[in-house]
C-alpha cells in the first residue's frame, strides 16, 4: 500500500513541470552544484571551514543540491561533554518547582484542646491532638510548597554549550543541512520513508528560521510525535540531545551562526551579569 | 399424709432418664460480630500460590516519552542567544507560575515575596485562612532564623 502510494507520488512529481527545474538540473550534473565559499564577518583564523552538502527534502532519495560551509567556532567547537551535561541540568533545574507540600501541626485543624489531664491517668502527657506523635497530626521538617530550584548557568557556558552540542551533532554525521522544508505531500509516511531511507533515526528535530513552517512539513509532522519542528530561537540543547537528528535549513544555520558568533565577538557584559530578578 | 406418699413414691417409681439434644455444634451458625467492620488481615488461610505461578502484578504500562510535553521540554530556553536578544528566558516559563517564576531562596525568601506580591491581589479577602497561615508560617521562620539559626548558614 505504501510504496504504491510513493510510487504515485514520485509519478505525480516527475510529471509535473517543477518550477525549480534548473534546480533539478543542477543536481544531475554535479558540475554545477551551487557552491558557496562564504564570507564572515569573523572569519576563522586557524581552523578551515567545515563543509557539508545542502540537502532535499522533496524527493526520498537524497539528492545533493550543493556544497556549504559553516564556520569552525560553532560547528567545529571542541565538544566538551561536561559542558554540555551542566546545560542540561540548568535547563531541567531553573524550570522545576516542586510543590510537594505538608502541614505542621500549627496548621492542621484542630488540636487547641488538651486531650486529657496532666496527671492522674497513668498516661503519657500532651497537649495536643495535632503533634508530630499523634497520628493525623502534623510533619516535621517537610516538604513546602514552593521548593524552587533556579539557577542562572552562567552566559558563556550556555553559548559553548550550543556550540558544543551543534559540533558534536556535525561531528556524529546528526546534522544535515537542506536547503528548505517544501516536500510534495502532507502524508507523514512519506516523512517517515525519507528519514528511514536516509539513516536519519527514529527522532528528528527539524529546525527552521521562520515561525511559520510550511504546510505540507506541518501536517506530516502532526502524526509524527517524535519529529519535531523548531524556530531558531526554540533550540536548545535538551532537544538537540533528546532527538537523533537534527535537520537544519540552509537559512536557519546561518542565522544560528551569525547570532553565536555575534555574541562571541562582542561586549556581552550585561549578559554576564548577576541574574536579577524582576529586572530581566 | 401428703409428704409421706411423695416419699414413698420416690422410692418406688424411678423413671430412667434420657437426655435428648436439640442443638448440634455442627449446625451452630457463626455469630456476626462488629457487624461493618472489615478485617484488613488476611485470614484465608496460606497465600495464593499456585504452582510456581507468580502472583498479580500490575500490568506494565511504559510512559510515552513523546508526549508534546517532553518532547518539545526545553524549547526556548536559549532565546536570549538565539532570538533578538530582547527577551530571557525566564519569561518563557509560562509552565511556572509568575510570582515564583525565576525566584532561588529559601522557604522565608520565598514566602516573603509571595506575600508582598500577593497583598496588592485580591488573596487576602478571598483566601483569608491561607493568607493568615502564610502570615503565621512567615512570623515563625522569622523567629526560627534569627533565634535558632547563625547568620548565613540555615537551610531552611
Amino acid at each position: 500500500m505504501t510504496s504504491i502510494l510513493i510510487k504515485a507520488l514520485k509519478s505525480i512529481y516527475i510529471s509535473v513541470p517543477s518550477q525549480n527545474a534548473k534546480f533539478a538540473t543542477s543536481a544531475i550534473c554535479s558540475n554545477t552544484l551551487s557552491i558557496t565559499n562564504k564570507e564572515w564577518k569573523y572569519p576563522p583564523t586557524f581552523t578551515k571551514p567545515r563543509e557539508v552538502w545542502i540537502e532535499n527534502l522533496d524527493t526520498i532519495e537524497e539528492k545533493k543540491l550543493g556544497l556549504f560551509e559553516l564556520h569552525p567556532t560553532v560547528y567545529g567547537a571542541t565538544p566538551r561533554i561536561d559542558i554540555i551535561h551542566r546545560n542540561v541540568i540548568w535547563q531541567r533545574k531553573y524550570r522545576w518547582v516542586s510543590w510537594a507540600h505538608t502541614k505542621t501541626r500549627a496548621e492542621v485543624r484542630g488540636g487547641g484542646r488538651k486531650p486529657w489531664p496532666q496527671k492522674g491517668l497513668g498516661k503519657a502527657r500532651h497537649g495536643s491532638i495535632r503533634s508530630p506523635l499523634f497520628r493525623g497530626g502534623g510533619v516535621i521538617h517537610g516538604p513546602r510548597a514552593g521548593n524552587t530550584h533556579f539557577f542562572m548557568l552562567p552566559f558563556h557556558l550556555r553559548l559553548y554549550g550550543l556550540t558544543s552540542t551543534l559540533s558534536a551533532k556535525l561531528a556524529q554525521d546528526d546534522l544535515h543541512v537542506v536547503k528548505d522544508l517544501d516536500i510534495p505531500s502532507d502524508n507523514s509516511e512519506y516523512l517517515a520513508e525519507l528519514i528511514l531511507s536516509r539513516n536519519w533515526g527514529p527522532s528528528v528535530l527539524i529546525v527552521d528560521d521562520t515561525d511559520y513552517a510550511p504546510r505540507n512539513i506541518t501536517v506530516a509532522t502532526g502524526n509524527l510525535p517524535h519529529v519535531n519542528l523548531m524556530p531558531v530561537y526554540g533550540l536548545n540543547v535538551y532537544s538537540m540531545l533528546k532527538h537523533d537528528t537534527l535537520i537544519l535549513t540552509q537559512s536557519a544555520a546561518e542565522k544560528i551562526e551569525d547570532r553565536i558568533l555575534q555574541l562571541l565577538h562582542s561586549d556581552t557584559r550585561k549578559q554576564q551579569a548577576k541574574f536579577k530578578l524582576d529586572q530581566v | 399424709m401428703e409428704w409421706l406418699s411423695s416419699k414413698v413414691l420416690k422410692v418406688l417409681w424411678r423413671p430412667t432418664v434420657n437426655i435428648v439434644r436439640t442443638r448440634y455444634h455442627s449446625e451452630k451458625q457463626q455469630i456476626i460480630k462488629r457487624y461493618g467492620y472489615e478485617e484488613k488481615l488476611w485470614c484465608g488461610g496460606l497465600l495464593p500460590r499456585s504452582n510456581g505461578k507468580r502472583l498479580p502484578m500490575p500490568e506494565y504500562r511504559p510512559a510515552n516519552p513523546w508526549t508534546e510535553k517532553k518532547a518539545l521540554y526545553g524549547q526556548n530556553d536559549y532565546i536570549d542567544i538565539l532570538g533578538n536578544g530582547q527577551i530571557h528566558p525566564v519569561k518563557t516559563l509560562y509552565t511556572v507560575p509568575a510570582w515564583i517564576r525565576g525566584v532561588s531562596g529559601n522557604e522565608y525568601q520565598v514566602l516573603l515575596r509571595k506575600k508582598k506580591l500577593f497583598s496588592k491581589t485580591g488573596y487576602p479577602a478571598v483566601r483569608p485562612k491561607k493568607w493568615k497561615e502564610l502570615e503565621k508560617r512567615l512570623l515563625f521562620l522569622s523567629k526560627m532564623l534569627n533565634r535558632k539559626t547563625k547568620t548565613g548558614m540555615s537551610r531552611d
